[in-house]
């Protein structure tokens, strides 16, 4: 390539990163420059005194911010895990059911379960906190019909956290049905003749040769399930406020409790990156695990 | 070229005709931000509009968010293109102030707020002796009981004693009817922690005292054991008292359905029983708070709000505004003596705290379920406004709440909220 050639290259190319380093690798950089500082979000960035590592040793120490931060944690990570488990196998079952050809409504189904991903989150948690309402939710009057006891749901510790992933996954389940649903139109209908020829049965057309073919959709769907979780927000804000007994308090009300609500920035920072490194961690995982099937097929 | 010149002197006459009409009609825009209901913003939007008439040259807007994202919405629009106004709980003040987010008060406003509220109430509005914002309203707590409940289970009067207090509770209790004696927030910080600090008030105890946490005291210990009590004999079910971010939910369907049979709830939860009641809100009755062993008398925790103003809003929308809140606030704007911001207050049956209008509303304040809660002003005290006041309300909320639940003990509680208490103040300090 002569020099000449090389130039307008370089051009096109300023643009595009200059943005993204603007708006993308900046802010992250700013965020791990704060994570460093004791700064109020009050005031300028001028005013941020380096403390080194004292964010980080706060978040794992004995004192209630820290404990919170912890158990944030370990509730987004409940979260996470509860969504993503729960929400893959699902899509691909209701996958499977809307995209047989044979069966009527299919596409009537399909915009039934994606018709809930389009709901405003602000009308899903007005209407799932009185469903969840422990006395007078229809969820429990209806229970009641069948003989079961009436369930806490958002009013105890040991269920709340859960019936927020409920809603989650209830809300979610149409995006993801529709990702297996794309999914599966990619896969050729010769396999299935040539997996019938050899005598193959349904499950086994599954496992050869439905799911193998469908681990991309599904790694994309990992991920973007897991991102989608690791930022749950509203419904915790809008619904439980992080209780009973920060049994829903989740990283990302956390942070914003402790940086904008107590301005404590530098602490909410520490936070953040905590997050983002826990993410790539994962998203980093997801992706080993992927490329380890992938060789061990 | 001579048409152009007289159309140009023409447009240059209507332009000076207009200008100072069109500046006139609003030279200075203040937004005024709340968390109060649509009723009562619309009867601030009144107030504002009545002020614009006098005032043309200032336009008021009114925004209103619920109370659990009033402090965020605050900080994020604090430090540029924020509100002008804002309505405040007094223990979000001195962070505020640290961080100047509020402007001071001028002089004239300082001075009207020193003679003409209350000295304890003028104090929660300022911070090292310097005036930030004018208080309205003042908010204490009192037992609420259902007084049909009550007679159902054969109780004569509401509990003077904590004794009497955890008997009632037992007799209101019926599992199989799904009814519990004393109904416990959960997932709201001042509505966990007020009803528990007037508990602790009542048995001789404090939150705080010089600055230092005084929650492992022996007085704060029989408070702890109070509510493990109420819990493991099944008096108080922690799942039927949640609250959603708008302070109502789950805890406020199950008393004003009659399956709570007593709460410690704040004089402003007026309308909010009042609408969920209708017809039935007589039967619901007001008294102090019980006395515990420790204790010599009943003891109210009190807070108060005030509205304060950005100190980044522009030095002409600051002056505007501290002119609009000294008329609001004045006893000029309202009826018979009263403050427009008074008549507003009213409405939600929250007390206004400037002597006059207290002075102006005294009968309608003698109403039966106000009564009882301005018997109690005299010996309420006040909440502890300190720096980190509202992490520590928050930190205190979380131990309570662990505490209802049954994962700690009441003795493991005192002791974890004194250390919480102590480390959170200190490192606010610094």
């Amino acid at each position: 390539m002569t020099r000449a050639q090389k130039k307008p290259v370089w051009m096109m190319l300023t643009p595009a990163v200059g943005l993204i380093g603007v708006f993308v690798v900046v802010p992250m950089l700013l965020t791990i420059w704060l994570s460093f500082q004791h700064w109020s979000t009050q005031t300028g960035f001028e005013t941020a005194k380096f403390i080194g590592l004292r964010n980080f040793e706060d978040l794992f120490s004995r004192i209630s911010v820290g404990r919170d931060f912890r158990g944030a944690y370990f509730n987004t990570a409940v979260y996470t895990g509860i969504s993503v488990v729960v929400i893959l196998p699902l899509s691909v079952l209701l996958g499977l059911l809307v995209y047989q050809r044979r069966a009527p409504g299919g596409t009537f189904l399909r915009t039934v379960l994606f018709s809930t991903y389009m709901v405003p989150m602000i009308a899903v948690a007005l209407v799932w906190s009185k469903l969840y309402s422990p006395t007078e939710g229809p969820i429990n009057q209806i229970l009641s019909w069948v003989g079961i006891s009436p369930l806490t749901w958002l009013s105890a510790p040991d269920t709340a956290l859960i019936s927020i992933v409920i809603l989650n996954i209830w809300q979610q389940i149409g995006y993801f049905t529709v990702l297996a649903v794309a999914g599966l139109t990619q896969i050729p209908q010769t396999l299935y003749e040539a997996a019938r020829v050899d005598g193959a049965n349904p499950l086994e057309e599954f496992f050869g040769v439905t799911l193998p073919l469908l681990r991309r959709t599904l790694l994309f769907s990992a991920v973007i399930a897991v991102i989608n979780a690791v930022q749950v927000f509203e419904p915790v804000v809008l619904i439980t406020q992080g209780g009973p007994a920060g049994s829903t308090n989740v990283l990302t009300y956390f942070i914003r409790r402790v940086g904008i609500e107590r301005a404590q920035g530098g602490l909410g920072s520490a936070m953040a990156v905590m997050l983002m490194l826990s993410l790539i961690v994962v998203i980093v995982a997801i992706f080993a695990f992927a490329r380890e099937r992938k060789e061990d097929a | 070229m001579k048409s152009l010149t007289k159309l140009g002197f023409a447009a240059l006459l209507a332009a000076t005709a207009l200008t100072p009409m069109g500046a006139a009609a609003a030279n200075v825009e203040l937004t005024y931000l709340t968390h109060w209901a649509p009723d009562t913003v619309a009867l601030l939007e009144k107030a504002a509009a009545a002020y614009s008439e006098k005032n043309p040259d200032v336009a008021i807007s009114v925004r209103a968010v619920p109370f659990g994202d009033l402090l965020t919405t605050i900080r994020s629009g604090g430090s540029g293109g924020g509100t002008t106004i804002a309505s405040i709980y007094d223990l979000w003040l001195p962070e505020l102030v640290r961080d100047g987010m509020v402007a001071p008060a001028p002089e004239a406003v300082a001075g009207e707020v020193g003679s003409a509220w209350p000295a304890g109430i003028a104090a929660a509005a300022s911070v090292n002796k310097v005036t930030y914002g004018i208080p309205n309203e003042v908010d204490l707590y009192a037992l609420n009981y259902n007084k049909t409940m009550f007679e159902k289970a054969g109780i004569g009067a509401p509990p003077a004693t904590w004794d009497e207090f955890e008997k009632d509770a037992a007799k209101l209790t019926d599992p199989a009817a799904g009814t519990q004696g004393f109904g416990l927030i959960n997932s709201w910080a001042a509505g966990v922690v007020h009803p528990f600090a007037s508990l602790l008030a009542s048995n001789g105890g404090t939150l705080i005292a010089d600055g230092k946490p005084q929650l492992d005291s022996p007085e704060a210990l029989q408070t702890f054991q109070l509510y493990e009590t109420m819990v493991k004999n099944g008096w108080s079910v922690p799942a039927m008292g949640t609250a959603d971010a708008n302070t109502t939910g789950p805890f406020l369907d199950n008393f004003v359905s009659g399956k709570t049979g007593m709460i410690i709830m704040a004089n402003w939860w007026e309308s909010a029983l009042k609408a969920g009641l209708g017809d039935k809100f007589d039967t619901i009755g007001t008294a102090p708070i019980p006395v515990g062993p420790s204790g010599t008398e009943s003891h109210s925790i009190s807070y108060s709000w005030m509205t304060v103003v950005n100190a980044h809003a522009t030095d002409a929308e600051q002056k505007a505004a501290w002119d609009f809140l000294a008329w609001l606030d004045g006893p000029d704007s309202g009826k018979n003596g009263a403050s427009a911001m008074a008549d507003i207050l009213q409405s939600m049956g929250i007390l206004p705290s400037r002597s006059s209008d207290v002075a102006a509303f005294k009968s309608a304040l003698s109403r039966p379920f106000l009564e009882g809660y301005v018997s109690q002003l005299a010996n309420a005290k006040a909440f502890p406004i300190v720096l980190g006041g509202q992490e520590f309300t928050e930190s205190l909320q979380q131990t309570i709440e662990q505490l209802e639940y049954g994962q700690i003990s009441a003795a493991d509680a005192a002791a974890n909220a004194q250390a919480d208490a102590e480390s959170i103040l200190t490192r606010a300090a610094n």
